[in-house]
């Protein structure tokens, strides 16, 4: 008790070397603490989403690129695959296909056009209003609803892109009609609408006299929903009726197909369908794909360990040098307490309770830190991954 | 002491009553909820069910199905089905507008498609949902039997496939469903033999299909299910009964008595043939098939002499 | 309250060595050691306070052999009878003036720092003069001062024996005396006698006797 008090009366009174070496030591241990949960549950986020999605059918090309698109919402546009693929799915009944469309945007979030069934595949469920029913409408994740600010009621306008170059093809504007619990998943950062909102936008389907033009801006019959767009599509109670649809609908286009077989047989029989690399489609298993990218992720981690074990005990012998030093400075106080009678042992508790102390108080700062991180850990990782796509 | 044991017995009765209401409510919701675009695809889907599922058709009395507008109320009952039973074939153009389940929607007409017929595209208003436009394809298919056969095999599979029923019972309801269709199928053919190059006038573009299966010949107006034509459509229809020599006039629905007095005055035997887009007023789909089937008959052999 | 027979010491194979035949000190008795540097006045003083061990002879202190103490038993002893005053004062830069008084108690389980060892501490503080100063740090502190706190440090525990050790040789001239004579009264008080290594003659009359050291001084040994 005596050599506590007497260790953090010593602590208190030199604070600033205490505060420095306590810092030191708390990095030392938190460091390594935080990165390895960062990169566990990184790589558990990563894992589990790429073996929450069994299948995945796009077009031949990079495996990497369609399944960031598919599974994490990235910018990367994979060349789209024809709605016929569903279908064709859907007529063999070896699984259920979930198309996804995502190579719009609005305010720097995905707006990925899909079915309901993605709703219940992924079991996301509602935080506010209602989910998708019309055409134009929208469903946003947790996190586009916070970032924008925008709730129920609010309206979105997609980016105007020039992907198509097609005439007449105007940003549309969209009701916002839910909002999605959080999920610390991609599916947090997008825009959902159903895929033939999708091609609405794309200029596949489009409506009649539905344009909102600068002049009507003007004359107040619109409001200006974004800066930059002067002109763009609303679909309203008015105009829905005329929206419609220019040719088959299996020649329309999807980024991507989720396919969700059936049973493991059934998966091993599609993955067979899609074997011949002639095909302009490939089937990809996301969990081999993201396993890949996690052991390359971890190829570069064990450099991160090493750098991280140097680090650590030149911080270590640094930390000890600088006990070692005060406890030369204070050898004098040693003899003083020898003189004063002081019980054997008691200088080197006296010291032993110094060192513990500042151990005690730099690991309870890298302990809160690393609880901070872990509980944390998941919604980071989601952002982490999301500022990656 | 009478009075009491009245009381007691009224209680035992009223708990039991209230548990059997509860049971039956679960029981209720256990069952599939089956939704149809039309009321032919309803009665197909509940020979099929046979009550194992609640089968639903939402557009409300008055209303053509093919351009009904559903509301968000209607969507949430919808999506909330097991089964959406599409009739394909351009009809219920509200589907496109609406986001559905792909894994919940049967598109009971897609194993025929090669055998739509494609129409010419027309813009005409109705009362009740402003204006329209048909275009592409006629899609009254069911008013074939076969078709209709192939329209219920595909519920039949959805139901199967999806686990809805059992599979021994749907194949053993498919199997009469069929019959009876082919049945009927065989006595219309036999009624309908001696029409062919009979010219018919329909009041609405619905019987393509049903013309094509027996070879017969129908011209169609755009006229209002139920109304009164207007002197200019009495006038259209003057000339194209010219033109055609047309006999008889078939109507959707049962016109005022005026209406079928104007068409007599042409030379015109009407004749109602309900399609089962929307209920028909008598029976069920088979028995106003037939119904229409044998007036159609006798209307030509009123007619001819 | 000392007495001293026969005692040899020496540091090492030809080292410096120390003779003191007889010496008594007696109760409440205040006595300076004088003599040259690395005459072993330190060391008696050492060797009285059982921090070194006699190669031969006897020392008493307070009817105890203190040579004859295991080295735990010695260091109670010394932290409970034996009160120390050093040259340098030797007070600790992180404690308080308070903790530096009270700093015996914190090193020993021969000690327990109550209420009444606390008010021992405070009443000492104000016959010292730092009364007012008790929560200053030693750098807060001048020499005097600093002085002042370690004979109260010297004090607290109430020993029967204060060992000075140049006490007053880091001070100016003026305080010199003044440190002395407050260090006898409050030794008085406590009826403690005071054995005080000097280099300071002209303190010598404040003495009640003066021990020239340079008697006890031996040939190294060969």
């Amino acid at each position: 008790m005596n050599a506590l008090y007497l260790a953090f009366s010593y602590l208190r009174y030199h604070w600033g070397r205490s505060l420095v070496l306590v810092l030191v030591a708390a990095l030392i241990m938190f460091v390594p603490v935080a990165t390895q949960t960062l990169l566990s549950t990184s790589e558990r986020a990563l894992v589990a989403r790429g073996e929450a999605t069994p299948l995945l059918l796009g077009s031949r090309g990079s495996q990497l690129d369609l399944t960031m698109a598919a599974l994490y919402f990235s910018e990367e546009r994979p060349d789209p695959v024809a709605m016929r693929q569903v279908e064709t799915v859907w007529d063999s009944g070896l699984g259920v296909p979930i198309p996804l469309h995502t190579a719009f945007s609005s305010s720097g979030f995905r707006i990925v056009g899909t079915t309901l069934d993605y709703f219940d595949f992924r079991d996301l469920s509602l935080e506010s209003g209602r989910g998708l029913s019309l055409l134009g409408d929208a469903v946003i994740g947790a996190q586009v609803a916070e970032k924008l600010g925008k709730g129920v009621g609010d309206t979105l306008v997609s980016a105007p892109e020039n992907l198509f170059d097609l005439d007449g093809v105007y940003p549309l504007e969209m009701p916002v009609v839910g909002v999605l619990a959080p999920t610390n998943t991609p599916d947090d950062q997008a825009i959902f609408v159903d895929i033939k909102t999708a091609w609405v936008i794309q200029g596949i389907g489009h409506g009649h006299e539905n344009v909102v033009t600068a002049a009507d801006v003007a004359a107040g019959t619109a409001a200006l929903a974004e800066a930059a767009v002067v002109q763009y599509q609303r679909i309203t109670e008015d105009n829905i009726e005329s929206f419609h649809f220019h040719g088959s609908q299996d020649d329309f286009p999807a980024s991507a197909v989720i396919i969700v077989p059936g049973d493991i047989r059934s998966g091993t029989i599609l993955k067979g369908r899609y074997l011949d690399s002639e095909s302009p489609t490939q089937l990809v298993e996301p969990a081999g794909v993201i396993q890949g990218l996690v052991d390359r992720i971890f190829r570069i981690k064990s450099l991160l360990d090493v750098v991280t074990a140097i680090i650590a005990v030149a911080a270590v012998a640094a930390v000890g040098l600088a006990v070692f030093l005060s406890y030369r400075l204070r050898a004098r106080e040693i003899t003083t307490a020898v003189k004063l009678g002081a019980q054997k042992g008691m200088v080197l508790r006296l010291l032993a309770a110094e060192t513990v102390t500042l151990l005690c108080i730099a690991g309870s700062i890298a302990a809160t830190g690393a609880a901070v991180v872990s509980r944390n850990a998941e919604a980071w990782v989601g952002w982490l991954l999301a500022l990656g796509a | 002491m009478w009075e009491l044991n009245v009381m007691r017995f009224l209680r035992v009765v009223f708990v039991f009553a209230a548990v059997a209401l509860s049971v039956s409510a679960a029981l209720a919701q256990d069952r599939p909820r089956v939704v149809a675009v039309n009321q032919a695809l309803h009665y197909f889907a509940a020979r099929l069910f046979d009550g194992e599922a609640e089968v639903l058709f939402l557009v409300p009395d008055g209303v053509d199905p093919s351009f009904w507008r559903p509301s968000i109320a209607d969507i949430t009952i919808v999506q909330s089905a097991d089964l959406v039973l599409l009739n394909g074939a351009g009809f219920a153009a509200w589907v496109d507008r609406v986001s559905l389940s792909r894994s919940r929607v049967v598109n009971t007409s897609a194993a025929v498609e090669e055998q739509f017929i494609v129409t010419r595209s027309i813009t005409h208003s109705h009362g009740d949902g402003g204006e329209h436009s048909h275009e592409g394809l006629a899609s009254y298919v069911w008013l074939d039997p076969t078709l209709a056969v192939a329209q219920a095999e595909a519920i039949a599979s959805a139901i199967i496939s999806r686990n809805l029923a059992a599979s021994t019972d749907v194949e053993a309801r498919l199997a009469a469903l069929t019959s009876a269709l082919m049945e009927v199928d065989t006595r219309a053919r036999g009624s309908l033999m001696g029409l062919q190059g009979v010219a018919m006038i329909a009041t609405h573009p619905r019987y393509q299909y049903f013309a094509r299966r027996y070879g017969l010949s129908v011209s169609s107006l755009e006229w209002e299910a139920g109304a009164s034509p207007t002197e200019d459509q009495l006038a259209e229809l003057e000339q194209l009964t010219g033109e055609l020599g047309a006999r008889i006039l078939i109507w959707e629905a049962q016109p005022p008595g005026k209406a079928i007095e104007a068409a007599e005055a042409l030379g015109l035997q009407s004749v109602i043939f309900e399609p089962w887009a929307s209920e028909g007023a008598h029976g069920t789909f088979l028995q106003s098939f037939e119904s229409a089937v044998s007036d159609l008959s006798e209307a030509a052999a009123l007619s001819s002499n | 309250m000392v007495h001293i027979e026969n005692l040899t010491f020496g540091y090492g194979a030809g080292g410096f060595r120390l003779r003191v035949p007889e010496f008594t000190l007696a109760e409440g008795e205040r006595v300076a050691v004088v003599g040259p540097s690395g005459s072993g006045k330190t060391t008696l003083l050492n060797l009285i306070a059982g921090i070194l061990t006699p190669e031969a002879g006897r020392i008493d202190v307070a009817g105890t052999e203190v040579s004859g103490l295991s080295d735990a038993r010695r260091r109670r002893f010394r932290a409970s009878r034996i009160g120390f005053v050093f040259q340098d004062f030797a007070l600790l830069d992180y404690l308080s003036a308070r903790q530096n008084i009270c700093y015996p108690y914190r090193i020993t389980p021969a000690l327990t720092l109550d209420k009444e060892a606390r008010e021992r501490a405070e009443s000492l503080a104000a016959a010292c003069g730092i009364g007012d100063k008790l929560d200053r740090h030693p750098s807060e502190l001048s020499q005097g001062e600093q002085q002042r706190v370690a004979i109260c440090r010297a004090l607290v525990t109430q020993p029967g024996l204060i060992l000075s050790d140049e006490a007053t040789g880091n001070l100016d001239p003026d305080s010199k005396a003044r440190i002395l004579d407050l260090l006898f009264e409050q030794a008085a008080l406590a009826g403690a006698a005071v054995l005080a290594v000097t280099h300071d003659h002209e303190l010598l009359p404040r003495f009640e006797r003066v021990l020239d050291f340079a008697q006890f001084r031996a040939a190294p040994e060969t």
